[in-house]
């Protein structure tokens, strides 16, 4: 599980990237540029939108990841047109939206609950945006036909949506979003109501469209998952405020803050004092006494600090070696490719450890104890 | 001990078994069947037969559709009632989508302000239209005043008065039906659609107006079907050329010697009604009745047989619908969308003022000091109140109608419940016959249901008694208590109750610890609106009522048809704070079984 996430997380960022820039030219980018600008939007006191700040490239996919309340719809909604600013501006290719009614922004839009007209068929719910704008009727047909076949819904044109699982309706209703090829796609968290394996492959669907039509994707989730997976850069947001954005790897690895560590991938804070200070190392120790060095870009180097180590780049081993630390198992799951280990420190601080399963490691017993050590390169210092 | 276990065990075994049997729930339907068989239908039964019982079974059928008056006056009725039913779609549809976009407090008052009327007596509303449009009413004032008129003028007693009035007195049922019908719809479809590039009004043809096609159906056909057997609006706002066919049913009651040509009347009545509601039946499913769902979601089938026809009709209608269709949604979409907003505002506005000024205006005369009716009252004082509190006549029809509405609700409530508790957790066939047996009281015009009534009545010496009366208003209740305690026992997890018996509960101790408790709410409310129902009733009343027993409807009926003065505002007064504190105390169960239905 956690190499082949390393992967595809690797991949997207490599891979648009280099089409962006210019290297692989098969890919055509037909998405607009989207700045928010300092936008809000209140409810009473309470600030759904807090003068957000953002700029999506052309062609983007760009996911809006956050707990519920976190303002994430809300901005989406913001873009879509349903709801109106009560500051900042919108602007898309340059031009500020907020005089513009949803229905002439010429977005295509993919709602969580579906949103199929239920009283059209397939056909007629694809063919439903194109007949708005007026395209007639053989070029309908033709792109209608184009587009279930990119969806591979061809089968299923003349079926009510009523008639189809949820993982078909959700792709009439992408297909819905993409007929007009429109510059700009709007998600709204498409994905949640699947079951977990549909969700996978819808991932690896939407990510290949993503390449094939060159719109901007603008994708709203909660789960980190997906946004990792998906995305060419990720807003994490909290409280109606964009935390950080950037690069899924980037995200990952280097959290601005706890809230970001904590939200996306499972992570051991500990807290730690610095002992001191070389370069861009630092030697701390932990509440138990356990001394380890850790990278720090910043410039801190007096006090105590949130360090933080992914689950998966804890070593173990059942033998003490220099650098290493005695923990005391309090749980073991076997969870498949993976072992899924929680541990107490002698400082009373509880670790979680993933590994790999291999033949040579058995499955630690409650209470047994191992040693556990990590090195510079696999700590992130939060401010 | 092996021996006698042995013994033993076949007799528990066929004990057990009886008493599984006697526990089914679905017994408990037996005491409301049985109730409704004897008072409801035996006399719809009967009714029929004295109307075939002339020389040929035809006969007096034959006079019905040979006399003009009758005929004529059906035809009347007919277009009466489709017009109102169609003032009450027009105005009803933008209110209810009113209801539902907006928020918060301003949609608290607008529902308040349309389920409140639906709960006053008609006579009441009626007589507040009077008020409203008499010679010294406020319209009337009002027109002088701006110089559209120089003189007040009659504004009562012609066509357009009665089509007014119960287009006023019918909406709500119209507004509630529709918006339980939009209510439904996944909100984000608007979006979707709006995403998609349509306009506001191509949204509302293309998806909006499609996918609540059926509550429009049902909302029209309960509108429809009342009107065709109403009779207390017509006959107190309607002039000479108005007669409504329920009117004559109850002139002709008076006199004795038209016995069954009266029931021929009275039989073409139901029968019409009976032949909308089947015919609405069979597209909207029966259940349009009590405002539930059809069980069975055909708008997959409809969506399929939409696609086939398409083909078959392609070369037609394609081309008039990218000819003229598109073009012209497209073309509306150019308006900008503050144009559908404001057209529901306005409509949604309409509807309100048309049913709350009535009202206030009639609380307002209460306090007046006038001797007779005019607004704005030139003083206002208590003076009416106190005649009202002193006379003896009105204190004796008012506790007489606490007393028989009382009783009614008791017998509504205890059949009703047990009904309700049946058709839930019963398990029993037929159930959607069963229920539609419950509910139907509601359709039937209550003219014909007194008609019959009155020779069962008759038979029993029950005519002018509390008793019979409060059994009467019970034919109408029992429906309401049936649909409220459904809903609201729906709403109650059945797993709460297998918990309870799990854990050693007996099915007694169930229902009263588990299953009343959770339906308690529902219960008041269904006490309510039975005790309510009895307390407004008229129709029924008109018929099986004596000189001796004289409820307060009967007083205030013959109080308009005599004399028009504030008394009849403040007995009016009295009944809207009835009703504002019945439905303040039976808000949360009504939010709650709004969601079951």
């Amino acid at each position: 599980m956690a190499e082949p996430l390393a992967l595809r997380v690797g991949y997207p960022g490599a891979g648009v990237r280099a089409s962006q820039s210019g290297g692989a030219s098969e890919r055509q980018v037909i998405g607009s540029r989207i700045a928010v600008r300092d936008a809000e939007k209140r409810y009473g006191q309470f600030h759904a939108v807090n003068r957000i700040n953002l700029d999506i490239e052309p062609g983007e996919f760009i996911t809006l990841l956050g707990p519920s309340g976190s303002g994430k719809t809300t901005l989406l909604n913001l873009l879509a047109g349903f709801q109106s600013l009560d500051g900042g501006e919108i602007l898309v290719d340059g031009r500020p939206v907020h005089n513009v009614p949803t229905h002439k922004r010429g977005f295509g839009m993919v709602f969580q609950s579906y949103a199929l007209f239920p009283n059209m068929t397939v056909t007629q719910n694809v063919a439903f945006p194109l007949r708005m704008a007026g395209v007639d009727r053989a070029t309908t047909e033709r792109r209608v036909a184009e587009t279930l076949e990119i969806m591979r819904l061809s089968d299923h044109a003349n079926k009510s949506p009523s008639e189809m699982s949820g993982g078909q309706q959700q792709r009439v209703a992408i297909a819905r979003a993409i007929v007009m090829r429109p510059k700009v796609v709007l998600m709204d968290e498409p994905l949640s109501a699947l079951d977990r394996r549909l969700r996978e492959s819808i991932q690896i669907e939407i990510r290949d469209l993503h390449q094939t039509i060159g719109s901007t994707i603008l994708f709203v989730t909660h789960d980190q998952g997906e946004a990792l997976t998906m995305s060419d850069r990720i807003a994490v947001l909290d409280a109606g405020k964009i935390v950080q954005i950037g690069r899924p790897l980037e995200i990952y690895r280097h959290p601005s803050n706890r809230f970001v560590a904590s939200f996306v991938g499972e992570s051991n804070l500990i807290e730690a004092e610095i002992m001191q200070k070389r370069g861009t190392t630092v030697t701390l120790k932990n509440r138990a006494g356990y001394v380890f060095d850790a990278e720090s870009r910043d410039a801190i180097d007096v006090g105590r600090v949130t360090v933080l180590v992914r689950p998966e780049r804890i070593a173990i081993a059942n033998e003490p070696t220099a650098s290493s630390t005695p923990v005391t198992v309090t749980s073991a799951i076997f969870l498949g490719e993976i072992l899924r280990i929680e541990a107490q420190m002698d400082g009373g601080d509880t670790l979680l450890i993933r590994c790999t399963d291999t033949a040579r490691r058995p499955l630690p017993d409650v209470g047994d104890r191992l040693h556990v050590s990590w090195g510079p390169e696999d700590c992130w210092v939060l401010t | 001990m092996t021996t006698i276990s042995l013994s033993e065990e076949p007799r528990h075994q066929a004990s057990s078994s009886l008493a599984m049997k006697l526990k089914n729930p679905a017994l408990l339907l037996l005491p409301a069947v049985a109730f409704l068989s004897f008072i409801y239908l035996l006399p719809l039964v009967d009714l029929i037969r004295i109307s075939i019982s002339g020389p040929s079974w035809l006969t007096y059928f034959q006079r019905v559709f040979a006399v003009p008056l009758y005929w004529e006056s059906l035809v009347r009725t007919m277009q009466i009632s489709v017009t109102v039913a169609f003032l009450c779609l027009l105005f009803g549809y933008p209110t209810a989508l009113l209801i539902h976009r907006t928020r918060g407090i301003t949609r608290a008052l607008i529902a308040t302000a349309i389920v409140l009327p639906y709960f006053i007596a008609i006579l009441i509303r009626t007589y507040a239209w009077m008020v409203l449009l008499g010679r010294n009413g406020p319209v009337n004032k009002f027109l002088v005043s701006i110089g559209i008129l120089s003189e007040p003028v009659q504004l009562l007693f012609h066509r357009g008065t009665v089509l007014l009035g119960m287009t006023a007195v019918l909406l709500p049922l119209m507004v509630l039906t529709i918006y339980s019908s939009v209510s439904r719809l996944d909100p984000g479809l608007t979006r979707a659609a709006l995403a998609s590039g349509a306009g506001p009004i191509a949204v509302f043809w293309r998806v909006l107006l499609p996918l609540t096609l059926p509550g429009i159906g049902a909302g029209f056909l309960l509108v429809f079907v009342a009107a065709i057997g109403f009779f207390i609006t017509p006959t107190l706002l309607g002039g000479p050329g108005d007669q409504m066919f329920a009117m004559h049913i109850t002139q002709q009651a008076d006199s004795v010697t038209s016995e069954g040509f009266l029931q021929a009347l009275g039989v073409v009545l139901l029968l019409i009604t009976l032949l909308v509601v089947a015919i609405a039946g069979r597209f909207l499913g029966l259940e349009f009745i009590w405002g539930g769902r059809k069980l069975t979601e055909t708008t997959a089938g409809k969506a399929a047989l939409a696609a086939t026809s398409g083909t078959a009709r392609r070369s037609f209608g394609s081309a008039f619908a990218d000819a003229i269709g598109w073009p012209l949604l497209r073309l509306f979409g150019m308006l900008p969308a503050s144009c559908g907003t404001w057209t529901v505002r306005l409509m949604g506005g309409v509807v309100v003022a048309l049913l709350i000024l009535p009202i206030i205006v009639v609380m307002i005369i209460s306090f007046s000091s006038a001797s007779y009716l005019t607004f704005p009252p030139p003083g206002f004082s208590l003076r009416w109140y106190e005649q009202f509190f002193s006379d003896t006549n009105w204190m004796r029809a008012f506790w007489t109608s606490a007393l028989i509405a009382a009783v009614s609700a008791f017998i509504a409530v205890g059949l009703g419940t047990c009904a309700a508790l049946g058709i839930v957790r019963g398990n029993v066939r037929g159930k959607s016959v069963i229920m539609l047996l419950l509910v139907s009281p509601i359709i039937v015009p209550p003219v014909v249901l007194g008609l019959s009534l009155y020779t069962l009545f008759l038979k029993f010496d029950l005519v002018g008694s509390v008793f019979g009366l409060a059994a009467a208003h019970a034919i109408g209740g029992l429906p309401i208590v049936v649909v409220i305690l459904s809903a609201a026992l729906q709403g109650v997890d059945s797993r709460l109750e297998q918990a309870a018996a799990v854990h050693g509960a007996s099915s007694l101790t169930v229902l009263r610890l588990v299953t009343l408790p959770a339906i308690a709410p529902g219960l008041a409310a269904a006490t309510f609106f039975a005790f309510l129902h009895s307390f407004d009733e008229l129709v029924l009343t008109l018929f099986l009522s004596s000189a001796q027993l004289k409820t307060l409807p009967l007083m205030l009926w013959g109080d308009i048809n005599y004399r028009l003065n504030p008394v009849l505002a403040v007995v009016s007064t009295l009944e809207v704070l009835l009703v504002v504190g019945g439905l303040f105390l039976a808000r949360p169960v009504l939010a709650t079984s709004q969601k079951a239905t």
